[in-house]
């Protein structure tokens, strides 16, 4: 039955996009609190999958630092080396804006539910899936980075922005 | 007498045997040299088998960008960088599947390389 429900809802939305854009264009506008928290809760709850599974990266020193080192690999580029946007010139110019992932919306997930996220990205926001261009052990300990973010600004902005 | 003839014999032949040891101990040992060949998204070869004991170097050979293997489970790795060559010297201490990474981030199919070693006894 929610599924029934979920297929109008995609339906509808897909159906009603072209009526949409003739109305309003194709800009897209910063998305207001209500839209925000509905995705959010939709996102928890619905869409990302992978919810029990557990980190197998062991966590101490070691496991935080690969996971360092595989986030530079290219998250680095939207999420800056702290991952909280430092020095990213459009991190708050995307729609949606790209998030803190030291914020309680990111932070919220699971291990599992994050390193799904990783795997296979959030359409139609601005993050991509990464399974295959990182192995599961960078992802892994990507996860354990993210749950042992450095200070926000205490790692300087990324080199690709300071030329 | 017999003392006298008897003990510079039997140290010439201990000289004679030491010899022989020193010769063959570093033929012995030398570890097993295997050539790897690194490049956008896989290992040349993939598989390898080795003894549990045996010393041996991975000569690894980047055909392209800048590439790296890593074992975990084992703690080593090295890095070549791009066109060159670098040597991974160690023997493996446990039996079993390794799996081994690209440790240098190449591409959109890094994620994918493997180098597994089949360590028996």
């Amino acid at each position: 039955m929610p599924r029934t429900v979920l297929s109008i809802l995609v339906l509808f939305i897909v159906g009603s996009s072209p009526l949409a854009i003739v109305v309003v264009g194709c800009k897209a506008d910063p998305p207001g609190k209500a839209e925000t928290a509905v995705m959010n809760w939709t996102k928890h709850k619905i869409f990302v999958h992978n919810k029990s599974q557990k980190n197998p990266v062991i966590d101490n020193a070691e496991g935080i630092a690969d996971g360092k080192v595989a986030f530079s690999h290219y998250c680095v580029a939207c999420h800056g080396l702290d991952g909280q946007n430092t020095g990213v010139p459009f991190a708050d110019r995307m729609s949606p804006p790209v998030p803190s992932l030291a914020g309680k919306e990111v932070q919220s997930y699971t291990d599992g539910q994050l390193k799904w996220i990783i795997d296979y990205g959030i359409l139609p926001s601005g993050m991509p899936g990464s399974k295959g261009i990182l192995s599961d052990d960078e992802i892994w300990s990507i996860v354990l980075y993210l749950r042992h973010l450095p200070q926000a600004g205490s790692l300087g902005e990324p080199e690709m922005y300071s030329h | 007498m017999k003392l006298t003839i008897a003990l510079p014999t039997i140290l010439a032949a201990g000289m004679v045997v030491a010899q022989f040891v020193v010769v063959a101990t570093p033929a012995q040992l030398a570890p097993r040299r295997i050539e790897v060949t690194a490049k956008r998204f896989e290992f040349i070869p993939n598989e390898i088998t080795l003894k549990k004991g045996e010393p041996v170097v991975l000569v690894l050979k980047s055909a392209d960008v800048a590439h790296g293997i890593r074992f975990k489970e084992l703690g080593i790795q090295t890095k070549v960088n791009k066109g060159q060559t670098s040597e991974l010297a160690f023997t493996p201490d446990k039996t079993g599947i390794f799996i081994g990474h690209c440790a240098v981030f190449c591409g959109s199919g890094h994620g994918q390389m493997i180098l597994t070693l089949h360590v028996v006894e």
